[in-house]
């Protein structure tokens, strides 16, 4: 029932839109016509919701009133000409013709674009006024948080990502893991640690970070394919350790 | 005598100011508002705009003024320009292209035989037929930026303040118009 009460209105404004994204002729929608229609309507609207359809069509009518203004005057204007005349003459023209017709009808706006001493003062005092960054935003804000850094297990544990049993268990699971599919080959770091969540696939990546750590896994890289290689290690390896930076994205 | 020379000097010195006003660029659109104008020059801004007019015909520059939306003195904008078109080796060294002042000349030609409003894509369409498409492209979001041309939130083009400010329009349609002529007798 609503829907077709307001079917009208719909009409209307989808016209005057139409007329508005095109070069159609505003004098097409038919404005008496149209406000009339609405008038006859506007007693069987109750609920603000349609009211608020009948003052929408009642603006966009009111920009079709606006454009027909205007296509008188520039109808009344020398510079009308009719416009399959002027495509037809267009076409017509060479490009050079083109621009030399623009050229002599074009007067260049004279101007000077450059730092006047004046405005050199106000940049200087405008610089030495200006808050620091870090101190222009803290009522609004606070201040910054914390320099980038390291969070080490017990900083994981506190903020409750970890607790101590379910790190243990999870480290437990993942060496299990890494020992099956490795079998004492080499397998493709990022293809073990990728997961279709991020999360998850940052977590394998962090509890892997620790049994390399800890020696229960090696890891070995190949700087000239950019590969990377792991594999569970049967027995603790002991050795000097070496920091291999990793980044983790969240694509696969 | 003396209050006559002290009245020659103050309007030698807004006439000074005007000038330093007009062809220094303040904001991102060159011109002076008709508010700024009073602001700086005072009410009988506009005698002093006459005057600097004379003053830099010699130079081959005058004072415009493009009349704004509301029609208003105030919202009016004035530019200093030159009084007469530069050739086109003059254009050319302004670093333009022959070929985007065509493009700049058609959109224009179109444009104002549309009633003034016409969908950028009808706009690309035509100009497609004589011009590659990153051409097209290329030059009308150019010219949108600059405010030769103007687009709105539908994406219908309008002829852009700076058309008004620096094109006759007049004269571009009539030489479109005896071109096209003389290039078919040809």
């Amino acid at each position: 029932m609503g829907q077709t009460k307001l079917d009208d209105y719909l009409r209307v404004i989808e016209l005057c839109r139409d007329v508005e994204t095109s070069s159609a002729n505003p004098f097409d929608v038919d404005i008496r016509e149209k406000i009339l229609l609405l008038k006859q309507r506007l007693p069987e609207l109750k609920l603000l919701d349609e009211l608020l359809v009948d003052s929408e069509a009642m603006l966009e009518l009111a920009q079709i009133v606006k454009l027909q203004d205007q296509w008188l005057k520039q109808r009344a204007s020398a510079l009308y000409i009719d416009p399959l005349l002027i495509q037809l003459k267009l076409k017509l023209l060479p490009k050079d013709a083109l621009s030399d017709a623009f050229v002599k009808s074009w007067h260049p706006i004279a101007q000077v674009d450059q730092l006047s001493p004046k405005g050199l003062e106000r940049a200087f005092v405008y610089w030495r006024e200006l808050t620091p960054l870090s101190e222009r935003f803290k009522d609004q804000f606070g201040s910054y948080g914390t320099k980038p850094g390291v969070l080490d297990y017990k900083d994981l544990v506190s903020l409750g990502v970890f607790t101590k049993e379910e790190f243990e268990i999870g480290l437990n699971r993942l060496y299990d893991e890494l020992m099956q599919k490795s079998n004492g080959e080499w397998v493709d770091y990022r293809q073990f640690v990728g997961d279709e969540s991020y999360e998850v696939k940052v977590r394998r990546a962090y509890l892997l970070a620790f049994l390399i750590s800890e020696g229960r896994a090696l890891l070995k890289t190949e700087p000239l394919t950019g590969k990377i290689w792991t594999m569970a290690a049967a027995e603790k390896v002991k050795g000097a350790p070496k920091s291999v930076a990793i980044s983790i994205t969240g694509e696969n | 005598m003396e209050s006559e020379t002290a009245d020659r000097a103050l309007l030698e010195r807004k006439v000074r100011r005007a000038f330093q006003v007009l062809v220094l660029q303040r904001g991102r659109n060159p011109g002076v508002k008709g508010w700024e104008m009073k602001r700086h020059l005072g009410r009988e801004y506009r005698k002093v705009l006459e005057v600097l007019s004379e003053d830099v015909s010699p130079m081959g520059l005058e004072v415009f003024e493009v009349k704004g939306p509301d029609g208003t003195d105030d919202s009016s904008r004035f530019l200093l320009r030159f009084r007469d078109p530069p050739t086109i080796s003059e254009a050319e060294m302004s670093g333009i292209r022959i070929d985007d002042l065509a493009v700049l000349a058609a959109t224009i030609a179109f444009v104002n035989s549309k009633s003034g409003r016409v969908a950028r894509r009808e706009v690309e369409q035509f100009l497609r037929e004589k011009f590659p498409k990153w051409r097209v492209d290329y030059s009308l979001d150019r010219y949108v930026k600059r405010g030769y041309l103007d687009q709105d939130d539908r994406g219908m083009v309008h002829i852009g303040w700076r058309t008004r400010a620096e094109v006759d329009e007049k004269t571009l349609m009539t030489m479109i118009l005896s071109r096209a002529q003389e290039a078919t007798k040809k």
